[in-house]
C-alpha cells in the first residue's frame, strides 16, 4: 500500500518534470513561429512571398499544438528562411534589369 | 597604303558607332518606351522563329508547335467553349433586377473587348474587362461575379466571340503619368524572378519560348492575351486570364496575387500592350 | 536519509523513462534514411517532380519525356572533372550564368544539403 503510493508519487513527479521541460520548448516553438510569420510578412511587403511559406507556418502551429515542439521549431525555421530568401530575392531586383537577350 | 588607311578610318568609325550604340542601349534599356519594348520583343521572336509572320502569334504556341497544332485545329472544329458563349449571350440579353442590361453600361457592346484593358483616369487605375463587368453589375444592384472560375467566363466568352476580328490596341495615354507607371509596374512584374524556383514570366515565355519544359511547349508572350477566356482541357472549363496568371505563379512556387488586384491588372496592361495589332480570336482552347 | 536518496533516484529514473517514451515520436524520420545507394537515391531525387525535377529541362539517361530547355546531362566527369564544381552548379546555377533558367537548388533549399550530395553523386556517375 505505502509502496504503491510512493511509486505513484514518483511517476507523477517524473511526469510533471518532463512536462515542465517540455513547456520551455513550447515557448521556444511559439517564438520560432512568430519569427517565421514576421519573415513571411516582410517578404510579402515587397511582393516576394513564396507559395508554401504560409502552409509551413500552419503546419508548424499544428505540430506545436500536438506537443511536438522540436519538429514545430524545425518547420518554423524553414518557413523563416523562406521568408528571408523571398525578401532578398525581391530586393535584389528592386531596379529592373532587362535581360541581355532583348536588344534595344 | 591608301587602302589600309581607309580601312582604319572605317574601323574607327564603326568603333565610334558601336560605342555610341552601346551607350544608347545602356540608356534605352532603362528608359525604354512601351513602343521600344514591344518592338524589341517582336524582333526577338522574329529572330528566334524565322519566317513566322507576326499575325500568327495570335495563335499562341501553335504559331510554332506544328504537332500540337493539328489536334488543336481538330478541337476547334467542335469548340468546347461553345456552351459558354451561348450562356453568355443569355446573360447579356437578360435584364438585371432593375430592368437595365449590360448594354446600358457598354453601349458599344457586345463587340467591345478591344477597348480593354484601359487606363481609367477617374479611378486612376487600369480597368480590365472583367472588372468593368463587375462594376456594371454592382452599379445595377447585382452581385459581382468571381474572377477566376464560373459564370464570369460565360459573359467574357460571349463578348470575346462577338469581338473576334478586332485588333488589340492598348493605349497608354500621353500626359497620364499614372498610366505609364502602371505599364512599367506590369513590365517589372513580368521580368522579376519569383518563387522558390526563381523564374520570371520572361524566363519561360520569352527566353525559353518554343522549348519544352517536360512535354509542354512554351508559348510566346507575344499573343498571350488575344484569346481569353480560354477553355483548357486541364481545367475542363473556360477560365480567365488571371486564373492562368495564378497557375503560372504557383508552378514556380510563388504565392499568387489576387485576381483583379493591382499586380495582375498592371501585368495584363503590359502583356496586352505587347500584342498590339494582333487580332482578337477569343474564346480559345488550349491543352 | 537513505530513503529520500533512493526516492530521488527512482524519480529521476521515472523522469528519464517518461522522456524516453516521448522520444520515438520525435525521431520517426530517422528511420527512412537507409534504402539504396547514394547514386540510386540521387537518381530518384533527380527524377522526382516534387524534388529535383531535372527532367523538366534536361535529358538524362533512363528519364521519360524530358524537356529540352537545357543541355543533356551526359559525360559529366569530363564536363566537370571536379565534383565540387558540379555540386556548385546544382547548388546555385546563377553564379555561372546570372540569367540562368535553372532553379537554385541549394541556395533556395529546393533540395536539402544531403539530398544535393546524392543528386551530385548521381549526376557525376552519368
Ligand atoms: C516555369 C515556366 C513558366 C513560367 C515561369 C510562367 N509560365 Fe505561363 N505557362 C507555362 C506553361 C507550361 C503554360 C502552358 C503552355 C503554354 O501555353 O505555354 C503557360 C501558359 C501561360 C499562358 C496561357 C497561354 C495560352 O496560349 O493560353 C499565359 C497567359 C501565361 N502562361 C502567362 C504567364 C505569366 C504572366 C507568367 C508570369 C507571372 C508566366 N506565365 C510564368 C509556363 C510558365
Ligand atoms: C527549369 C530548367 C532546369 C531545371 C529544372 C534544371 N536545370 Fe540544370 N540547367 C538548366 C539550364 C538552362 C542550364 C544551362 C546553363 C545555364 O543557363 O545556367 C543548366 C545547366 C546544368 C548543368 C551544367 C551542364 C553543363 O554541361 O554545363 C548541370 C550539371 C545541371 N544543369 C544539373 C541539373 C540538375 C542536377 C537538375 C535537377 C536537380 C537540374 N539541372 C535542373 C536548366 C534547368
Amino acid at each position: 500500500m505505502k509502496l504503491a503510493i510512493k511509486l505513484l508519487l514518483i511517476v507523477v513527479l517524473g511526469f510533471t518534470s518532463t512536462v515542465i521541460l517540455a513547456a520551455a520548448s513550447d515557448k521556444a516553438a511559439q517564438d520560432a513561429i512568430a519569427a517565421a510569420d514576421q519573415a513571411r510578412k516582410k517578404a510579402a511587403s515587397v511582393k516576394g512571398e513564396w507559395r508554401d511559406t504560409g502552409k509551413i507556418i500552419k503546419q508548424a502551429e499544428q505540430t506545436r499544438k500536438k506537443g511536438d515542439f522540436d519538429k514545430a521549431i524545425k518547420l518554423a525555421n524553414k518557413a523563416e528562411r523562406q521568408g528571408k530568401y523571398g525578401y532578398e530575392q525581391a530586393m535584389s531586383q528592386q531596379t529592373l534589369k532587362m535581360p541581355s537577350y532583348l536588344k534595344y | 597604303m591608301k587602302k589600309i588607311l581607309v580601312k582604319t578610318k572605317i574601323q574607327k568609325l564603326t568603333a565610334c558607332l558601336l560605342l555610341a550604340g552601346m551607350a544608347f542601349t545602356a540608356v534605352s534599356s532603362v528608359f525604354a518606351s512601351p513602343e521600344q519594348d514591344r518592338k524589341s520583343i517582336i524582333e526577338y521572336f522574329e529572330t528566334r522563329f524565322v519566317g513566322i509572320p507576326l499575325s500568327e502569334y495570335a495563335n499562341g504556341v501553335y504559331a510554332y508547335d506544328t504537332v500540337g497544332r493539328e489536334s488543336w485545329e481538330a478541337i476547334e472544329e467542335f469548340p468546347p467553349y461553345e456552351i459558354a458563349i451561348e450562356k453568355g449571350q443569355t446573360m447579356w440579353e437578360t435584364p438585371f433586377a432593375n430592368g437595365k442590361t449590360y448594354k446600358d453600361c457598354f453601349p458599344d457592346g457586345p463587340a467591345f473587348a478591344d477597348q480593354y484593358p484601359r487606363w481609367d483616369k477617374k479611378q486612376a487605375k487600369v480597368v480590365t474587362l472583367p472588372l468593368a463587368i463587375n462594376q456594371c453589375r454592382e452599379a445595377n444592384g447585382e452581385k459581382p461575379l468571381k474572377y477566376k472560375k464560373g459564370s464570369i467566363n460565360d459573359i467574357l466568352a460571349y463578348i470575346a466571340y462577338e469581338s473576334r476580328g478586332k485588333k488589340t490596341h492598348v493605349v497608354i495615354p500621353e500626359g497620364e503619368p499614372g498610366a505609364l507607371a502602371a505599364y512599367e509596374d506590369g513590365k517589372k512584374f513580368f521580368f522579376t524572378r519569383r518563387g522558390q524556383l526563381n523564374f520570371s514570366c520572361a524566363t519561360c515565355h520569352i527566353q525559353n519560348a518554343g522549348n519544352r519544359i517536360r512535354s509542354d511547349n512554351l508559348s510566346p508572350a507575344l499573343g498571350h492575351t488575344t484569346h481569353f477566356p480560354v477553355y483548357r482541357s486541364k481545367w475542363g472549363a473556360v477560365g480567365t486570364l488571371h486564373r492562368r496568371f495564378t497557375g503560372c505563379n504557383k508552378q514556380v512556387r510563388a504565392k499568387p496575387f489576387k485576381a483583379q488586384g493591382e499586380e495582375y491588372r498592371n501585368l495584363e496592361y503590359f502583356l496586352t500592350y505587347l500584342s498590339n495589332g494582333l487580332e482578337l480570336n477569343g474564346p480559345g482552347s488550349r491543352k | 536519509m537513505v530513503k529520500t536518496i533512493r526516492g530521488l533516484t527512482l524519480s529521476g529514473v521515472a523522469m528519464l523513462l517518461t522522456t524516453a517514451l516521448m522520444l520515438p515520436a520525435i525521431q520517426t524520420h530517422a528511420a527512412d534514411a537507409v534504402k539504396g545507394s547514394n547514386i540510386e537515391q540521387g537518381k530518384e531525387l533527380a527524377f522526382s517532380r516534387k524534388k529535383g525535377n531535372c527532367l523538366a529541362c534536361h535529358m538524362i539517361k533512363d528519364g521519360v519525356s524530358p524537356g529540352n530547355i537545357a543541355p543533356p546531362l551526359v559525360m559529366m566527369k569530363s564536363r566537370f572533372p571536379d565534383k565540387n564544381v558540379l555540386r556548385a552548379q546544382i547548388w546555385d546555377a546563377s553564379k555561372r550564368n546570372p540569367e540562368t533558367a535553372m532553379p537554385l537548388f541549394g541556395k533556395y533549399e529546393v533540395l536539402t544539403e544531403s539530398e544535393l550530395d546524392k543528386v551530385t553523386d548521381f549526376i557525376y556517375s552519368l
